[in-house]
């Protein structure tokens, strides 16, 4: 990864699609600060074996997401991003890994954990950020604070989740045409 | 019985018998239980990935100063003295911090490029793909409007940003022109074009720059003009961003603009109509020019057969048209290219376009000019056998035309009567009117009996430097009524959308132009309904001629399926040959 002091502030996007057919698929969308893509890393397919499904059991989502595919995103990412978004709460076990803070953007997340509140996520504070609500872990939100000022043009913070998942099914696409040509 | 030895229980014992007790201790040796471990190892997930850079986003932007006097994005600032071109280019970085726009409620409708069908590397599907939706652009420093688009309009901007071939065929007053300009001001703002060549007809060139200074006035613009020195250093600036150049120019400076060291990132031809003749010079040199995007701006693709298209599209992707080609075909091979709306599509909110024919019957003076008229043209015509051309038929079809306007001999007009009539409930209702036909003479004609109205006239006769007077008393003089104007003069460039009735009082040989004519009252801005009466003899020329563009509306419509088009083809030679039941050579005009 390039340094994110000296470069464009940029800002990064991650989400796991899970899909019944193809598996889960992981996308890292970075984005400058008006909102344009620097940067997009997706995985390809990932099918769990059984033993997986049974020895990780209801962890494997967590493991998946907030560890698996996240870490591999983060680590191939060229460009640093100031704040990852999420919209997946497992996502914020990457905390610990990511070379930035971890937001879950509430709005985003709603859609499939309903309503986020604050005793569901203890130890995170709610930050206003580009017209939504973000948590982040307690002992980063001053951070936050700071970073998103220089993100201060950026427009939407739940729409690129969106990009992430028509350019994942824009990528399958492909290789499914490659397949069936090959 | 245990280890062999039998030993005998009695039954009647009770659980104080000495008989029940073991007379010594026995050993039990059973074999140990030896558990197998079977090991599962979890292979570790194996997860591969890819990834995409998008450097142009980021990277080698052009910056241009926006409405707000900041620098609109990117590292690097130009500008230029436009002399007086009408573009509004900056230079030099603000040292200010940069101001935050007020955050706009977020959209209901998210407009999102898509790339189009060949753009096949995944890269550069993924990277139009991942752009923000226009929506979310809309009041940033990236694409600062003066006023809302319609969605409709973001809708235009989005399918251009991505395409390298492409015809923005709007009906009129649909602003392709804003859409063009602010798709260029994206695309320059985000480096993805540096330099931008926009060819238009000569009178369109001040229209440009005006609408430039609105909806991108930190672009740096020039129309090429002036000496020859002053072009040829216009041409070769690099810092005019975006020049603007008329068709009649190319012919004079064709050998700046095919200079084998210039190349422009974007071409633009407006009215494009212009090059459907592959053989003309004009068409010549376009495709000559060193481009790498090639766009086509016009109302009218086609005007008189789908093989107009074939010129337009030799100019954006040589080979995808071929003449000839059938009209599905043709559909399909466009449709990815090719953008038309149709005001009836998008504006939902725009006043109904109410037609009324008036099929009228002729005064019994004109009746019997016209029907000497006809049958001594036809038998002049068929008396000239090889030597019948197109002209003469269409001198013959011109003359009844005028007939069916006016008697030569009494001024006796079915047309005129209906059109007084219809003028007092125009003027009653203090509404304004305006009247078009092919011909000066007939405004003349018509001028006695509708001066009470309060006439005005804008056509070929009225010079130039009264014509924009004129509009503005018509505008805003209660007491003038009526604007009589000729097709030629009045279809174009001209915003009256306070009118609400349009008079066709004769028709023009191409329903094209008749739209470009009603389209002056009903356009964006309209104050309401907008009602035209198309006037038409009955039995006469004007009759047939109709009725074969009606048949060629329907060709109209299966070539622009989707966009519900009005007609906008013209007749072909065979077709004025048929008018009249004679045989001619094969080809097409121009009508």
């Amino acid at each position: 990864m390039t340094s994110g002091a000296a470069a464009e502030p940029a800002i990064g996007f991650y989400t796991v699609e899970q899909s019944e057919f193809t598996g889960w698929t992981g996308g890292l969308l970075v984005l400058n600060g008006g909102g344009r893509p620097l940067e997009f890393q997706c995985t390809l397919p990932i099918r769990p074996s059984r033993a997986h499904e049974i020895l990780y059991g209801a962890t494997l989502r967590d493991y998946l997401i907030g560890d698996a595919i996240g870490s591999l995103l983060l680590s191939r990412c060229r460009n640093t991003p100031l704040l990852v978004c999420c919209d997946q709460p497992e996502a914020l076990q990457l905390d610990g890994h990511a070379p930035c803070p971890l937001a879950l953007v509430c709005e985003a997340a709603e859609t499939d954990e309903g309503p986020i509140t604050a005793d569901m996520l203890p130890g995170y504070d709610e930050i206003e950020f580009a017209g939504s609500q973000i948590r982040v872990a307690i002992e980063r939100a001053d951070e936050v604070r700071q970073t998103i000022q220089r993100l201060a043009n950026l427009p939407d913070l739940t729409e690129p989740f969106g990009r992430i998942r028509e350019a994942i099914g824009e990528a399958q696409k492909q290789v499914a045409r490659a397949r069936s040509a090959a | 019985m245990l280890d062999g030895i039998q030993i005998e229980i009695d039954a009647a014992a009770t659980v104080a018998d000495a008989a029940l007790k073991p007379a010594k201790a026995f050993n039990l040796v059973t074999d140990p239980i030896r558990p197998k471990a079977l090991p599962i190892r979890l292979k570790p997930l194996e997860i591969k990935s890819v990834g995409y850079q998008f450097p142009r986003a980021g990277g080698g932007v052009t910056v241009f100063r926006n409405r707000s006097g900041q620098p609109a994005t990117g590292p690097a600032t130009t500008g230029t003295d436009d002399g007086g071109s009408g573009g509004a280019g900056g230079s030099g970085a603000s040292s200010a911090p940069p101001a935050v726009p007020p955050r706009r409620p977020k959209p209901e409708k998210l407009t999102r490029i898509r790339p189009p069908a060949d753009v096949v590397k995944i890269e550069d599907r993924l990277f139009y793909m991942l752009q923000p939706p226009l929506e979310l652009l809309v009041g940033s420093e990236q694409l600062d409007f003066p006023f809302d688009p319609f969605p409709y309009q973001l809708d235009g901007i989005a399918f251009l940003f991505p395409r390298y071939a492409a015809v923005l065929a709007d009906e009129m007053g649909l602003g392709k022109t804003m859409q063009a300009i602010s798709t260029i001001r994206l695309l320059l703002c985000s480096g993805e074009v540096r330099s931008v060549l926009l060819i238009c007809p000569k009178p369109l060139v001040s229209n440009w720059l005006r609408e430039f200074s609105l909806w991108a006035p930190e672009i740096p613009v020039a129309a090429i003009g002036g000496t020859a020195p002053t072009r040829q250093y216009q041409w070769t600036s690099p810092d005019i961003a975006v020049k603007i150049a008329n068709y009649e120019l190319l012919m004079r400076d064709r050998d700046s603009v095919l200079d084998p060291d210039q190349h422009f990132d974007l071409v633009i031809l407006d009215e494009a109509q212009r090059i459907k003749n592959q053989r003309n010079s004009t068409s010549m040199i376009v495709r000559q020019i060193s481009r790498t995007r090639s766009w086509a701006l016009t109302g009218t693709p086609v005007e008189n057969s789908p093989e107009d298209l074939v010129g337009i599209f030799e100019f954006l992707s040589p080979g995808v048209l071929r003449p000839e080609m059938p009209m599905p075909m043709i559909a399909q091979a466009t449709r990815d290219h090719m953008l038309r709306r149709t005001k009836d599509m998008v504006l939902e909110d725009m006043p109904p376009k109410l037609y009324r024919d008036a099929e009228l019957e002729l005064t019994p003076e004109q009746w019997a000019t016209y029907e000497k008229a006809e049958s001594e043209g036809v038998v002049q015509l068929e008396n000239l056998e090889q030597q019948l051309t197109i002209q003469h038929v269409f001198e013959l079809v011109l003359r009844l035309k005028q007939i069916c306007n006016f008697d030569p001999a009494t001024g006796s007009s079915a047309k005129l009567e209906r059109l007084v009539a219809d003028m007092e409930e125009v003027a009653a209702s203090g509404q304004k009117a305006i009247i078009f036909s092919q011909w000066v003479d007939s405004v003349d004609q018509m001028r006695p009996a509708l001066e009470r109205f309060g006439t005005l006239e804008y056509h070929g006769r009225i010079p130039h430097k009264q014509r924009e007077g004129v509009i503005q008393q018509f505008k805003e003089d209660p007491s003038k009524h009526v604007i009589m104007m000729s097709y030629g003069a009045g279809s174009v460039g001209l915003n009256l959308q306070f009118c609400r009735y349009v008079f066709l009082f004769d028709r023009w040989w191409n329903p094209a132009i008749e739209d470009q004519a009603i389209n002056r009252a009903h356009r964006i801005g309209a104050a309401g309904s907008v009602t035209v009466t198309r006037m038409l003899m009955t039995g006469t020329i004007e009759q047939r001629i109709a009725t074969v563009l009606d048949q060629k509306r329907e060709m109209f419509d299966e070539l622009f399926a989707d966009s519900r088009a009005p007609g906008s083809v013209g007749l072909s030679r065979q077709e004025i040959f048929g008018l009249f039941n004679l045989r001619g050579p094969k080809g097409a005009i121009a009508a």
